[in-house]
């Protein structure tokens, strides 16, 4: 009982940077703005919030300052990518290579191994027990003590999937998405519908960072985020960008990341391979994703995208 | 005339980007308070300007050439093949296992035989994406990003346990026989393997501009409906550019442990690895296989002169990642072209100033 507990709490656990980073990057998927610097995002949320964190001595005022730093990162995006025309995809790629060179460079520099600020923030204590909740049986592993921006994750999947459907900024992020001159011949003014759909991702990226490293960890270590921008990729690409269906893929990789973890205490010597379920995971699911939609979409030739 | 301009025009697009990203790298550098041009001048002396320090960055210089290489094919037909640097490491530890396994082998033999088990091991590991991108059309950049970190895990569980050298203090495999090491030669760093490098190089040379292969690529990179529907099998294409990718990238991590490193360590590949420098080299070259060569070397120079910047200065090795960051962002616009007409404006300044020089 208490083994599928822990498989429940993990899940929900691994789910809450995903759901983030996912619901983060739907908007600027939606306006076909392709962005691949989700995992540069979010290691700047993961470092800039130790770091601030552990400058400035409050947990709120330094996750606050690192959304802040992944919005300028999205801004540098946003400014290449779509003002400059970049290649999305390299300047991305670009973005997630600084941020890792930055992170360790200031970590060389201040000569720690890793951003410990366990001092500053008592992770036992941001976990928030629901009354009545956690006491039932599984119910509580699944939706009790966990920490506030997992909650606000979960809350996050209802409210954009509001946002995308029922409101003005929605339609006009979809229009642009699917035919920028048509939106532009309505008035729409499509650049600035793509700097806000890529720095609510980047804003997102920066909660989903702060998640991971100060609120569960008060930890940064070098490269933590460990791909999860990417996994978030590939959910709202098996998700077709829908966010509850996108949302359920994010769940389903950190499911597989949880049964990873848990199961591996019973391997024995080989656990260390357990790690790279979660990634295999992605490339199945990727796979039957597109076989299935190949298969819809019986015509010769092929699109590159 | 026409072409002249374009050369030039390509020649801006990547002076701009390299040096304003030296100079963003030289502001980072004076706010944690230390000399850029000290930093920067121990750089380029120390890998360029001394016999030996020349060598060993062509020397370093051997397994980029290649990784650019291999990201450059794949780019240039429009494929995102991000498993580079995943199948260097696997195909430079594959090498590496034959490389202590085998033993009693003549040199030649040995060599020949770890080398192709790094090749063969990386277009092992391409031909995943590969087949599942030519006929299933899933997207090849996530599918090879996740394949490189089950890689890292796959060759930590290795080196941890089956291979581990248990005589060594951290984690590594068995350092590879005398017989599979590439010799440095007359004492200097540069081994064999440069001229292996080179030689891919020319190969990738005739490969890319007079062979029907790099002409199919560039069709199918422009547009590969197009090249379908003129009887072109591109799924078929596809697998070959990433099975000749997934080699080279073999290659370089074979390459690299059996002239470098001569065991499998954790950090190998280093930080962010040498597919991902490979990355760098393939845009800073323009994806042209010369352009490639003079790019690697110049980052060769960069990776080998930041060895030196801890001695002289309190700056940490890293900020070649933190420039090499900027100068991907700034390579991915090309800030001199139609759009902004950057080109023409510097031309006619140009103009202006040197026939007010000639009515003086």
């Amino acid at each position: 009982m208490s083994l599928l507990n822990n498989i429940l709490y993990d899940m929900v656990y691994h789910s809450a940077p995903l759901i983030l980073a996912v619901l983060g990057g739907l908007f600027a998927h939606k306006a076909n703005v392709l962005n691949i610097g989700l995992e540069g995002m979010m290691l700047m949320g993961a470092f800039s919030s130790t770091l601030f964190v552990l400058i400035t001595g409050n947990l709120w005022l330094g996750i606050l300052i690192s959304v802040l730093c992944t919005l300028i990162l999205g801004l540098i995006f946003s400014f290449f990518g779509i003002t400059m025309k970049s290649n999305f995809i390299i300047t991305g790629f670009g973005i997630n290579i600084f941020v890792a060179a930055l992170s360790s460079f200031v970590l060389k520099y201040m000569a720690m191994a890793n951003i410990n600020v366990s001092s500053i923030v008592n992770t036992a204590g941001l976990k928030i027990n629901i009354p009545i909740i956690k006491d039932i049986p599984i119910l509580n592993s699944l939706l009790s003590g966990h920490t506030a921006i997992t909650y606000l994750s979960i809350i996050l999947i209802a409210v954009v999937t509001v946002i995308m459907y029922n409101t003005k900024f929605g339609v006009y992020v979809r229009v642009v998405g699917e035919n920028e001159e048509a939106a532009k011949s309505v008035g729409i003014n499509s650049a600035a519908i793509k700097y806000i759909a890529v720095l609510i991702g980047a804003a997102l990226c920066g909660l989903a960072g702060a998640n991971l490293a100060v609120e569960r960890m008060a930890l940064f270590t070098n490269n933590m985020t460990a791909g999860r921008g990417f996994i978030a990729i590939a959910a709202i690409y098996c998700g077709q960008a829908k966010p509850i269906k996108s949302a359920m893929y994010a769940i389903l990789f950190g499911l597989a990341k949880s049964l990873a973890i848990n199961l591996a205490l019973f391997a024995g010597p080989v656990s260390g391979l357990f790690e790279i379920v979660p990634y295999l995971m992605i490339v199945i699911v990727l796979f039957a994703v597109s076989a299935i939609e190949k298969r819809r979409t019986n015509i010769r030739g092929f699109k590159l995208e | 005339m026409k072409k002249n301009n374009t050369l030039l025009k390509n020649i801006f697009n990547v002076l701009f980007p390299v040096i304003s990203a030296l100079i963003l790298g030289g502001i980072i550098i004076a706010t944690i308070g230390e000399n850029p041009f000290l930093t920067y001048s121990v750089m380029i002396k120390k890998s360029l300007f001394s016999l030996d320090g020349l060598l060993k960055t062509l020397h370093f210089a051997a397994p980029l050439i290649l990784t650019g290489l291999a990201i450059a094919i794949t780019f240039k037909a429009n494929i995102f093949n991000m498993g580079v640097e995943g199948q260097a490491v696997l195909g430079a530890f594959f090498a590496g296992v034959v490389g202590f396994t085998v033993k009693g082998l003549p040199p030649v033999l040995h060599i020949t035989l770890c080398v192709l088990t790094g090749i063969v091991v990386g277009m092992l590991f391409a031909l995943i994406p590969a087949l599942l991108k030519a006929y299933f059309n899933v997207n090849e950049m996530v599918v090879t990003l996740m394949l490189n970190y089950v890689v890292v895990e796959i060759v930590k569980f290795l080196s941890q346990g089956v291979f581990k050298d248990p005589a060594s203090g951290y984690v590594s495999t068995y350092p590879i026989a005398e017989s599979a090491m590439f010799k440095k030669i007359f004492g200097s760093n540069l081994t064999v393997f440069f001229f292996i490098a080179l030689i891919v190089f020319g190969i990738m040379y005739i490969v890319f501009n007079k062979s029907k292969l790099g002409y199919e690529v560039k069709a199918i990179g422009k547009n590969p409906e197009f090249s379908e529907a003129t009887g072109m099998n591109v799924s078929k294409k596809i697998i070959i550019i990433m099975l000749i990718s997934g080699a080279i990238s073999g290659l370089a991590g074979a390459g690299f442990l059996m002239s470098e490193k001569y065991r499998f360590t954790l950090d190998f590949s280093g930080s962010p690895g040498l597919g991902w420098d490979g990355m760098l080299i393939a845009l800073l070259g323009s994806h042209n296989p010369v352009g490639i060569l003079v790019a690697a070397v110049f980052y060769a120079a960069l990776k080998t002169g930041s060895d030196y910047i801890g001695v002289f200065t309190n700056v940490p090795k890293d900020i070649v990642g933190v420039i090499q960051g900027i100068l991907i962002l700034l390579l991915s616009v090309k800030f001199f072209n139609e759009q902004f007409h950057l080109f023409e404006k510097v031309k006619l300044l140009w103009k202006k100033s040197s026939s007010t020089d000639f009515n003086k």
